[in-house]
């Protein structure tokens, strides 16, 4: 049964990320005053890429780094207690596995750009790794908010301790973090700065072509997915019934939600400058350093 | 037992041998590199069994040794014997790669050289076995410093190198001067053993034992290379040394510092009824400056545009991780708190681990910048890239250091970093700086990965050799990629099989007497709390909830596996061809030297922000 969920997990991630896109592009054309695309779009985009041709830069490191992405999403989506339900793989990390995890998806972007040679994909790069190092603490502070509420680094216990304990006003001043470092997380604008398509022409992908592309695509799918999934159970514990279905089901609906707040945010925000945005990370850092100091203190 | 003594002393005598007989045959460079690895590995097979007897038989008690005319206190206990391991285990690694590796030194005579390697071996060898702070300590430490300084101003007609080596011998001298100070302050003769000296430690008032632990923690940290003294000297010596003085000076010499540091604070503690010892008061003082030095030491390494010199720094910002977990281990063990006890104990377990590691990895990483130095002539980032499809071995093995430095899932740092940051996240309920504490050492490792994504990046992906390099470059001999390919092997062992490790560690601290958590470790059953699930390691403590923390390299490797498996099927089922094409700039320009990326661009909005911290580098 717990080897079942955890499958269904990574399926439902897989499945339904593509879906998710398509409602964001649909909503930023919809704000622009523009038709838009049908919704499965992302779907026919990534069957499309796959079967062109690859244009490669010649070494490995180049050829791996789009399958190293998104195995480690797929990694970090299998421990996942989505609908609040432990897998069979939930029990073999921790906070901080997951954390690492999202960082070599992060990582593999960068190996990627670096192995392509190109100075546009390098100065993404640089753009990416200090979005990385200055929004990783937010998301780590999330979680460790939790393991200190349920005395435990293991991925359920933290992410459900919203839902077994109180809310308390550390957890407020937690949410309101998440939120806006959300759009960094999942690479919106006003912080789409690594990849940029009208500045760096998308900055690390820019020699990719092909399935390279389709799976680095598929891999910011659903890390997109993966955040708003993540937001949902920690931060907006609504029901628990115990039937697995009708909790998930729950979850993805507030997923949706959180992919509207995405959109309409994306779509009516300038893109920031890298100097801009590593300021504005800064506070955030030192405000969640606040809500884990609240929490230790048990507030 | 006793003559496994004996054997200490021929393993030096051999040393001792090697360093007068080799530098006569210095003229024959290749046959006096055989020669030194010959003697090396003789006296180092001897050290390794040493090592592997108290380790996994039987710990020995202090014993005094007739030296020629002297008598010194030697102390071969577990813990003492692990250090030994590590440090036979690289002077044989290394000894085998200067073979090949110093050839490229043409203008420069390797006499001095060889003359000088084993009793660099041989003074660290002394320094973890001695058991007193005078005359055997004094010794060793001037053995391991002077010939050290010699290895380090190797190319001597650079007036640059020898003003760096200069100063490395002055502060390490200073370090010297500290730590047998204290030892007197405390009131001791020449030649007293340890225990004499944590005897009349324990007679001492008032200030006295602060002022001798922190001369101490003061000498020893020169040695370690802790914040801010490490900043001092070690990015020079280390990046101007030869790279296998380096990888040895990186991998291993700052380890004995970390040596002295757990030696004074976990054993050298009298029990007495006028003598309390601060253990919460010193534990927050030594973690406070490993987390400002693993911050720093990191941050700095970042900045840097030279392959050696960020390699130097990121040293210390490892032995900043070793350091916070000492002092992070000290406070716990010394709290009320049962719950506490046990993640101190566990932290320990992390700090010895990480040392390991540590020393494998960076020992690797600086053999590696050696391979690329030796074929290209550079160790300027500027000027390097694209060495991936020249030096494909070297690219592989700098790719898993690169891995395990970082700290990612299922290689050997992770594990190690994984028991330091989960411990002090984990003793957050009832010690809030810890808290913070975790948290900033977890940040500091994504800079530990920028570090890397640099050092990696620009030198075997991007481009730049081409025009950067004016020669041709290979890969570089067997004779140096044989000990990489060594040291990569032993690398992911230690990140798959922590458990092992861990095991070790925990049979190392219940089986050296004497020291503030031997009993603890024995008495509380340390091996009952950490689990052995699937080639992982989890963690459950009573006082927090049921299992409290996992890492699982080998289940989390099968996911990977498999979810790479699945890409890579997706990568192929739409039939797509590959072609190789020029790298595209938007059509207005080729790559070349003019448009490629540099360095120094890397990361910039982060250094202008981290200005402040220092060791920047001048354009």
């Amino acid at each position: 049964m717990d080897i079942l969920i955890a499958v269904i997990n990574v399926l439902i991630f897989l499945t339904l990320a593509p879906l998710f896109e398509g409602v964001v592009r649909k909503l930023y054309a919809k704000v622009q005053s523009r038709m838009g695309p049908p919704i499965i779009q992302p779907y026919y985009d990534l069957l499309k890429l796959l079967g062109k041709e690859t244009l490669s830069a010649g070494n490995w490191a180049f050829r791996i780094a789009p399958m190293m992405a998104l195995a480690s999403i797929i990694t970090a989506v299998s421990l996942m207690p989505l609908g609040y339900t432990p897998g069979f793989l939930t029990q073999y990390g921790d906070i901080i596995t997951v954390i690492y995890l999202l960082t070599l998806g992060g990582v593999s972007v960068l190996l990627g750009a670096l192995s392509s040679k190109n100075t546009y994909a390098m100065v993404g790069a640089s753009r990416e790794m200090v979005t990385i190092i200055m929004v990783e603490p937010v998301l780590a502070m999330t979680f460790i908010l939790g393991a200190l509420k349920a005395k435990s680094l293991a991925i359920d216990a933290g992410m459900m301790s919203s839902l077994n304990g109180s809310y308390g006003i550390s957890m407020v001043l937690m949410l309101v973090v998440f939120l806006m470092a959300l759009q960094a997380f999942v690479a919106r604008q006003p912080f789409d700065i690594a990849e940029a398509e009208v500045e760096i022409m998308e900055g690390p992908f820019i020699e990719y072509s092909g399935p390279g592309l389709a799976l680095f695509k598929y891999y910011m799918m659903i890390k997109q997915m993966f955040y708003a999934a993540l937001f949902v159970a920690v931060f907006v514990p609504l029901i628990y019934t115990g039937y697995y279905v009708v909790d998930v089901a729950v979850q993805l609906v507030e997923i949706l939600m959180v992919f509207v707040l995405i959109s309409l945010l994306g779509s009516t925000n300038p893109r920031l400058r890298i100097d801009q945005a590593v300021k504005y990370y800064a506070v955030l850092i030192a405000v969640s350093l606040v809500a884990v100091g609240l929490t230790a203190y048990g507030i | 037992m006793s003559d496994l003594y004996g054997k200490l002393i021929l393993a030096m005598a051999i040393l001792l041998c090697s360093a007068v007989v080799v530098p006569f045959t210095a003229e024959k460079r290749k046959l006096a590199g055989w020669l030194n690895f010959f003697f090396v590995a003789v006296a180092g097979a001897i050290l390794l069994s040493i090592s592997y007897s108290v380790i996994f038989v039987k710990s020995l008690p202090t014993q005094l040794v007739s030296v020629g005319p002297l008598n010194i206190y030697f102390l071969l206990d577990a813990f003492a014997g692990f250090f030994l391991g590590i440090i036979a285990l690289m002077a044989i690694v290394s000894a085998f790669y200067s073979i090949e590796y110093m050839e490229h030194y043409d203008d420069y005579g390797l006499r001095s050289y060889y003359g000088n390697y084993p009793i660099f071996v041989l003074g660290m060898a002394a320094i973890v076995t001695v058991d007193d702070l005078s005359t055997g300590f004094t010794i060793a430490w001037q053995a391991m410093t002077i010939t050290s300084y010699f290895l380090v101003r190797f190319e001597h007609r650079k007036p640059e190198i020898v003003r760096a080596a200069n100063k490395y011998l002055f502060l390490m001298e200073l370090a010297w001067v500290f730590i047998v100070a204290a030892a007197f302050i405390a009131g001791t003769s020449m030649g007293d053993s340890i225990h004499a000296v944590t005897r009349s430690l324990g007679g001492a008032h008032g200030a006295v034992p602060y002022l001798v632990y922190g001369l101490i923690f003061l000498g020893f940290g020169f040695k370690a290379a802790v914040f801010p003294f490490g900043q001092m000297w070690l990015p020079d010596a280390h990046s101007i040394a030869p790279s296998p003085i380096s990888a040895l000076l990186s991998g291993v010499m700052i380890k004995t510092g970390v040596y002295g540091i757990i030696r004074t604070f976990f054993w050298m503690v009298p029990h007495t009824e006028t003598f309390h010892f601060s253990g919460a008061f010193w534990g927050a003082l030594i973690a406070s400056f490993g987390v400002v030095t693993l911050f720093i030491g990191t941050v700095q390494s970042m900045k840097q545009s030279q392959s050696k010199r960020l390699l130097a720094y990121s040293s210390i910002g490892q032995i900043g991780y070793i350091i916070f977990g000492i002092g992070a281990a000290l406070f716990m063990v010394n709290a009320e708190s049962a719950t506490l006890q046990m993640l101190g104990l566990i932290a320990l377990v992390g700090v010895i681990y990480h040392v390991l590691n540590h020393a494998v990895f960076k020992g690797l990483l600086f053999l590696t910048s050696g391979s690329v130095l030796y074929s290209t002539g550079t160790k300027d980032l500027n000027k390097l890239g694209g060495l991936i499809n020249l030096m494909p071995v070297t690219a592989v093995v700098a790719g898993i250091a690169s891995l395990s430095i970082s700290g990612v899932p299922s290689f050997s740092g992770f594990a190690s970093k994984w028991t330091l940051v989960s411990t002090s996240l984990l003793a957050g309920g009832e010690a809030p700086f810890l808290v913070i504490f975790g948290i900033i050492a977890l940040f500091t490792s994504a800079v530990t990965l920028s570090c890397y994504v640099k050092f990696f990046g620009m030198t075997f992906t991007s481009a730049g050799a081409e025009w950067g390099v004016g020669r041709e470059i290979k890969e570089v001999p067997a004779g140096m990629l044989i000990p990489k390919l060594f040291l990569t092997a032993l690398c992911l062992l230690q990140g798959l099989i922590p458990f092992f490790y861990f095991r070790t560690i925990i049979g190392i601290f219940a089986d050296s007497g004497g020291s503030l958590v031997s009993a603890a470790f024995r008495n509380m059953h340390v091996q009952d709390h950490v689990f052995n699930s699937a080639m992982g390691v989890s963690v459950g403590i009573p006082g927090l909830s049921s299992v409290s923390s996992v890492a699982v390299p080998a289940v989390l490797l099968a996911v990977f596996a498999a979810a790479f498996a699945f890409a890579a099927f997706l990568r192929r089922a739409g039939g797509s061809k590959e072609r190789e094409v020029p790298t595209w700039l938007c059509g207005y320009q080729d790559l070349h030297d003019k448009t490629r990326y540099r360095d120094k661009s890397m990361f910039a909005a982060l250094r202008n922000l981290l200005y402040w911290t220092g060791g920047n580098v001048k354009e």
